[in-house]
């Protein structure tokens, strides 16, 4: 009963004050026995339908030495189809109903997306419901496609700050598999085609409905996208497995690496610490996105000095990305010249100081708060952006509510907030710092 | 008459006044989204540059958009957009110059009132003219020439196949042109091409009513100019085979490969080329021609496309940038980077496809699944306003109807016979002009040069169909003589 009451009063409160929630859109979130979770938001822009499907695996449950990028090679691997529908067929289905169709993984998911034409939406929720529970792949077609993920390395290898990731991970952590990045190590991906075994067994662990959350955005309504997800998702089993990921310990001393690159580039420097898991209910991840913003974006006083002022570099980047597990706050910087990169290290330690000595101006913090909004408002311009956005959140925790509650939490940080957790986390043990500059 | 009424006259009166000097009607889309999406594009771009002064439309689109205006510093330009998540951007092509950004309706007076001063009143300070000619050296060398082959492969053909032509450089200029640029340089450009004449508005989203009228009045202080005059010569056609082999240190070998076609919006084999291409490259689409011989039966790479118009930026993005349009386009294909023991292979099985296509063409099936997929497509093109805006500058340029219509209702008459026949009339590939980007090259250009066979093992068996084919592509003629071979340093490009 008082549950009842409970939610009648978030009903109401819900239809009183829809301008408040930061994420506008009525949803509907519906559980199955199996563990499978849809989203359905409907919305205004007519004719498209986003699916965005979820799976909560990425290079972080990759746990095995060796077998580094095995979550991406399921994104390129699951569009080899099924015994039901072959993957020629598969295509040939796309092509027809002109759907733009693709996958991404990261660190701590995997996702699929496509969008379509309203009246293609039970056909595509049945083919990828096939290919979900059914994929089918002999060891030929897996060690092809093994080296279309070494094409996929080769692509990217030319440009230096994907080797500077790589070389931030494996230097910033020791036990937790965020040591390696979504595309795995280069012998790793050399070795794939010899890991036919371990891709099934991947497959068995993690494409289970407990993992995956279904989002569909666009002009639907809940009841047909229920009960079309109950007829062909519904018999997909549950599965129990549980990756025990290796949790990094506090580190004593800072840490730094330099990279030669072989050809002409400009050098960077990245100043890394490691930072909290995504949290929504505290105020340390809002916190320290803000003071993301606030330190290092293009109306910081960093910026301002060394781009614009005295102009020594051409980039500069800092990346607070949510993730599952404490991850990176990384301060990136291209640097004109050679000579000055020590000096922009110095920089970038430097204004980390401040924000450890100094509160941040009311009237700045509001500004930053006040950006949020309008940035993630700006972003949801169509069905595909909307899907896109919650598939964010939905990695992290699993509903859309979870959008209104960090924003809540945004707007809750105080300037001494931002100092605390400058304080807690800039520490010179948990820093990492690599340069790169040509040989 | 309330004074409402009268104010609203007046604006319509205006409209119409000064709409019959611009380059098209402004596009006008209101809506009830609480965006506010503007595009101002001027029919003008690289092409226009005077000789010596490559690099002069581009760094001139920046100092407005990424420099301060008269009143503010370029710092506090940043510093008012923060709280509104926005900018404005530019884009600058050959023949179109793009203004464009999105604000809260919240913003609109505050964002709108920044971007004319912006447009209309721009600082000119020679220390933001110093960081963004940094920014344009940087981006020629460093980001295009150091850190991407597959970008730097495709504008190198472009520069190849417009030797001599005004499209022959890089739409961002060239290095030793950039630096010379004065700020009276870019003034002088600013004064002459960012005029009227050349202007189209577009604005979509839920603005006030009076938005539009006052957007048109304000643009009125730009020079009235006179529509462009420019005539762009037909590029030199291209005899045989030519290579050229960019020498650099990387990992793997990039290639693109192309030739001119006189095909664009509105041609009448437009549609024809539009079906051909996407049936044997649609850009990062699986289960294409190219990309399914090339990647999903061999391993050879991460992918492979084709282009009848302009693309720029392809691999970060899944869909053409708008606003790129263009009198004079390519049929340009793009083979991912391959491992370098693969590379002569790769090359030759991508022009043997090419050389079956022309010859036979698609069938019939191909067709029809190639034409409702392209007939589909052609929404998700369109589906954010910026795009949908984009889209119709770019009809009013070319001379069509709005584009999505354009495309359905055409494709709807459109037979296979004409998409063959448009096939063997203009993708030949006979006289084509081929780029590699990679690392020991002089081996590679012996290789090819000689005809050299390149045999292919892979890691796990294949079906017989490609056992047999691969014994024909390994000894398949490439056909391009010593004397069409040339290798060259990357340092050269761009200078």
């Amino acid at each position: 009963m008082l549950s009842l009451v409970l939610s009648a009063l978030l009903m109401t409160t819900h239809a009183a004050e829809p301008q408040s929630k930061a994420f506008p859109y009525a949803y509907d979130q519906h559980d199955y026995p199996n563990g499978l979770r849809l989203i359905t938001v409907p919305t205004d822009y007519p004719n498209v339908v986003a699916l965005y499907i979820v799976v909560q695996t990425g290079s972080r449950n990759e746990i095995e030495p060796g077998k580094s990028g095995f979550a991406h090679f399921f994104e390129h691997i699951m569009f080899r189809g099924t015994k039901n529908v072959p993957p020629d067929e598969y295509e040939r289905h796309l092509k027809r109903m002109g759907a733009s169709s693709n996958a991404s993984t990261w660190d701590d998911r995997t996702q699929y997306h496509t969008t379509f034409s309203k009246e293609d939406l039970e056909l595509m929720l049945r083919l990828e419901a096939d290919r979900f529970q059914n994929l089918y792949y002999p060891e030929n077609v897996f060690r092809t496609e093994a080296l279309a993920v070494l094409g996929e390395y080769n692509k990217n290898s030319a440009e230096p700050t994907e080797k500077l990731a790589e070389v931030l991970f494996d230097t910033a952590f020791d036990r937790h598999t965020y040591k390696h990045t979504t595309m795995g190590f280069l012998k790793d991906i050399q070795d794939m085609p010899n890991q036919f075994a371990y891709s099934r067994q991947f497959f068995d662990r993690y494409y289970r409905p407990e993992y995956t959350t279904i989002i569909v955005v666009g002009d639907v309504t809940p009841e047909r996208v229920k009960t079309l997800i109950e007829k062909y998702w519904g018999p997909w089993k549950r599965g129990a497995f549980h990756a025990g990921i290796p949790a990094e310990p506090a580190h004593d001393k800072p840490r730094r690496n330099h990279i030669d690159w072989p050809s002409p580039t400009l050098p960077y420097v990245t100043v890394a610490y490691r930072t909290p898991g995504y949290d929504d209910q505290g105020r340390d991840s809002a916190a320290l996105d803000i003071l993301s913003s606030i330190a290092f974006s293009e109306n910081s006083d960093i910026y301002r000095k060394l781009l614009i002022d005295e102009q020594i570099v051409d980039r500069l980047h800092v990346n607070n990305m949510d993730h599952v597990d404490p991850n990176l706050f990384q301060i990136t910087a291209r640097v004109k010249k050679k000579e000055d990169l020590a000096r922009v290290e110095k920089e970038i330690l430097a204004a980390v100081r401040h924000f450890q000595d100094k509160l941040v101006p009311i009237s700045k913090l509001d500004t930053v708060k006040k950006r949020q909004r309008y940035a993630f408002a700006l972003h949801l311009n169509n069905s595909e952006a909307i899907a896109e956005s919650l598939a964010h959140y939905i990695n992290l925790r699993r509903t859309p509510e979870t959008i209104n509650n960090i924003y809540s939490r945004y707007a809750e940080v105080t300037p001494a907030d931002l100092r605390r957790v400058a304080r807690k986390y800039f520490t010179d043990s948990e820093r990492t710092v690599v340069t790169l500059a040509t040989k | 008459m309330s004074k409402h009424v009268l104010s609203s006259l007046a604006l319509i009166l205006t409209t119409m006044a000064t709409t019959n000097l611009m380059a098209a009607p402004p596009i006008l889309q209101p809506g009830k989204s609480p965006l506010v999406t503007i595009r101002l594009t001027f029919r003008t771009g690289a092409a226009h540059e005077p000789a010596g002064k490559e690099g002069v439309a581009s760094l001139m689109a920046a100092m407005l958009t990424e420099g301060g205006t008269r009143k503010l510093s370029y710092q506090q330009v940043i510093d008012a957009m923060f709280p509104m998540a926005t900018e404005v951007d530019s884009q600058v092509d050959h023949e179109m110059i793009t203004f464009s950004g999105e604000t809260h309706i919240d913003n609109l007076e505050k964002y709108y009132a920044l971007l004319r001063d912006m447009l209309l009143d721009p600082g000119w300070r020679e220390e933001d003219l110093r960081r963004l000619k940094d920014d344009a050296i940087n981006f020629l060398q460093v980001s295009l020439r150091g850190n991407n082959d597959e970008e730097l492969g495709k504008e190198i053909l472009y520069n190849w196949i417009y030797e001599g032509h005004p499209y022959g450089r890089h739409p961002a200029g060239r290095v030793s042109a950039i630096r010379a640029l004065t700020i009276a340089d870019l003034k002088q450009f600013y004064r002459a091409q960012l005029t009227q004449a050349n202007l189209t508005i577009a604005i979509a989203g839920g603005y006030p009513k009076d938005f539009p009228g006052r957007v048109i009045a304000d643009l009125d202080k730009l020079p009235k100019g006179e529509p462009s005059a420019l005539r762009l010569p037909d590029p030199k056609p291209i005899r045989g085979r030519q290579l050229l082999m960019v020498e650099k240190k990387t990992r793997s070998v990039a290639m693109s490969m192309g030739f001119p076609i006189p095909v664009r919006r509105g041609h009448p084999d437009y549609l024809a080329l539009l079906v051909a291409q996407s049936w044997l490259g649609q850009h990062r689409n699986s289960g294409v021609r190219l990309f399914d011989r090339i990647r999903a039966v061999r391993g050879l790479n991460y992918g492979d496309y084709a282009y009848i118009e302009y693309f720029p930026r392809g691999m970060f993005q899944f869909e053409p940038d708008p606003n790129l349009a263009r009198r004079h386009q390519i049929f340009q294909v793009w083979i991912r980077p391959v491992e370098p023991a693969t590379a002569h292979f790769t090359l030759r099985l991508a022009i043997y496809e090419l050389e079956r296509l022309h010859r036979t063409g698609l069938s019939e099936d191909d067709f029809d699944r190639t034409r409702s997929f392209l007939s589909k497509y052609v929404n998700l093109l369109t589906r954010t306003k910026r795009a949908e805006l984009g889209y119709a500058v770019d009809s009013a340029f070319y001379g069509i109807s709005e584009y999505n219509s354009y495309i359905k209702e055409g494709l709807k008459t459109l037979t296979r016979d004409q998409v063959n026949a448009a096939i063997r009339k203009h993708l030949s590939p006979d006289n084509m002009k081929i780029v590699l980007i990679g690392e020991n090259c002089e081996a590679l250009r012996a290789d090819i040069v000689a005809g050299k066979p390149s045999p292919i093992t892979y890691n796990s068996p294949k079906l017989d169909d490609v056992v047999a084919e691969d014994k024909i592509v390994a000894d398949f003629p490439i056909k391009i003589p010593s004397s069409a071979a040339k290798v060259e340093p990357v340092e050269r490009f761009f200078e």
